[in-house]
């Protein structure tokens, strides 16, 4: 390939394909460079997506896009070895059309074709092994002995930010600024799936499970019910296992066999192992998300969210992609690609929701890294419950149970505190 | 059977998953760096379980069944890890992903 392009992509991903999307609407010749040998045989997460930015952007995704199932469930379990409290939110039918259940590769394959569809060049099984630089500009990619020629290169490669660490465009990753998500897919029939969560066939479940299942450390696992599978995971921040000696091929099975999940799983079999990061860190400060002659988008941004109770990474994904697009489109017009040019990006990520919603929640990690979330409060949960529900002649009143639940667990001061922690920050 | 009712091995579970092994390894581990490592935390990341130790406590590592997270990239603290991801086209290929 000697051909120059307007715009080179690294990773067909959401944000990537989003970008490319846009671009190529404008008439920008785009190559999107994918290292995997299918569109999405790469990309993998727990099983969610919002909608709102679909339906601003892509309206049609309702008749086209892959749902498996709409959410209908909002679970959130706290959970010991061997019991759980589960909180349950049943949606309303305007609810319903907030989120659906999906696989990611699917996903991901749908929104090629349209970008395809919109011009762009999609090169499959192309692994991008740098950058073009000169004159400290970024002038397109490099993989395996060929050069490719861009104005504008767009790094959407996704969490394991493997050019952007190696090229130094910004600091390494820390093992404490990502999490390392297992899943494991189970097949099970439609009808099983809908009779044992309680929905149709159109509605599913959303599960975040707190305590036994990332085995107290900071992490948790998910659950949700896709058409004729239930995905189940774990995610732990990177550098809990060695701290906890916790060993990430095996939590998820420990995870699988507590007394609730197999009831859950009953009569199902496993189709797919796989693993990915997930963000724990919050996006990269302003300077690393663009250059001379480059952007950074979706998760390697750092545009992922976790407030504890939502988990998300696509919609801020698409987002960047389409704000990146906007930034090129005026750039390309004015014949530029110097970084003040292209610093306009970050002022529409400001006007957007991603830095809306991302500086709310700001204090959201160091909260969410207070192990007692994890350990003791899932513990106290249930140890409150099984008290006050159990009936043997013995008076079981409410204020001496919770004392006693929480005893050697937590003190009032840090029930106090946590309370505090949460109302700020979350 | 792939069955849920009990727990499956690591490799029964990397059995289910579809591969297309490259013969050039897309990992290069620096062994002699981890024999001053205390910490060895690709003994409990990696989630394909590569990483073993030998009778003699020495790291070893095989790079198929790899699952391509980059979880040993990012936690040793040696630097010993060479991380590539697979040329184009090889590795795992998530259906489910």
């Amino acid at each position: 390939m000697s051909e120059k392009f307007d715009v080179a992509i690294v990773g067909a991903g959401p944000s990537g394909l989003t970008a490319a999307y846009f671009l190529a609407k404008k008439g920008l010749e785009v190559v999107v460079l994918e290292k995997g040998g299918e569109l999405g045989s790469k990309n993998m997460y727990g099983g969610r997506i919002y909608t709102h930015v679909l339906n601003r952007y892509f309206p049609e995704y309702t008749r086209e896009a892959p749902v498996e199932r709409w959410v209908r469930k909002e679970q959130l379990y706290f959970m010991t070895k061997n019991s759980a409290v589960k909180l349950e939110f049943f949606a309303d039918d305007a609810f319903l059309k907030e989120s659906f259940t999906a696989y990611l590769t699917k996903f991901v394959q749908w929104l090629g074709k349209k970008a395809e569809e919109a011009g762009v060049l999609i090169a499959t099984g192309v692994r991008v092994d740098s950058l073009i630089l000169e004159d400290n500009t970024v002038k397109g990619v490099i993989a395996g002995d060929d050069k490719l020629y861009a104005d504008y290169t767009i790094i959407a490669e996704g969490a394991n930010t493997l050019l952007l660490d190696n090229l130094n465009l910004k600091p390494m990753t820390k093992p404490e600024e990502v999490a390392l998500g297992v899943k494991e897919v189970f097949r099970l029939d439609e009808e099983r799936i809908n009779e044992r969560f309680g929905v149709n066939s159109e509605e599913g479940v959303a599960g975040l499970l707190v305590g036994f299942p990332s085995l107290g450390s900071i992490g948790g696992g998910f659950l949700y019910t896709m058409k004729n599978e239930i995905t189940l995971g774990v995610v732990i921040r990177l550098d809990e296992p060695v701290k906890k000696k916790i060993k990430m091929y095996e939590v998820v099975e420990d995870f699988r066999m507590h007394p609730l999940i197999k009831k859950l799983l009953r009569d199902s079999y496993m189709i797919e192992y796989s693993a990915h990061f997930v963000l724990e860190r919050g996006k990269l400060p302003d300077k690393y998300l663009y250059g001379d002659g480059y952007l950074v988008v979706g998760a390697a941004a750092g545009f992922e969210l976790n407030t504890g109770l939502v988990v998300r990474g696509v919609d801020l994904a698409i987002e960047s992609g389409k704000q990146a697009a906007d930034t090129i489109i005026e750039a390309h017009e004015k014949g530029k690609q110097d970084k003040q040019t292209l610093a306009s990006y970050i002022s529409r990520l400001k006007n957007s929701f991603i830095y809306r919603e991302l500086e709310a929640f700001k204090k959201a990690p160091r909260f969410l890294s207070n192990e007692r979330l994890y350990n003791q409060y899932p513990e106290v949960v249930n140890e409150f419950l099984k008290e006050i529900l159990t009936v043997n002649g013995t008076p079981r009143r409410l204020y001496s149970t919770f004392r006693k639940a929480m005893r050697n667990k937590v003190s009032l001061l840090d029930l106090i505190r946590d309370g505090l922690g949460a109302v700020r920050s979350l | 059977m792939s069955s849920a009712e009990k727990k499956l091995s690591i490799e029964e579970r990397l059995a289910l998953d579809v591969f297309n092994v490259d013969e050039e390894p897309h990992i290069i581990v620096e062994k002699d760096k981890c024999e001053k490592c205390e910490l060895k935390p690709c003994l409990y990341v990696c989630p394909a379980n590569l990483y073993t130790l030998d009778e003699n406590g020495k790291i070893q590592f095989n790079y198929e069944g790899c699952l391509e997270c980059g979880s040993c990239r990012v936690a040793c603290p040696k630097e010993a890890v060479k991380w590539n991801h697979p040329r184009g086209g090889f590795g795992v290929q998530f259906r489910f992903g």
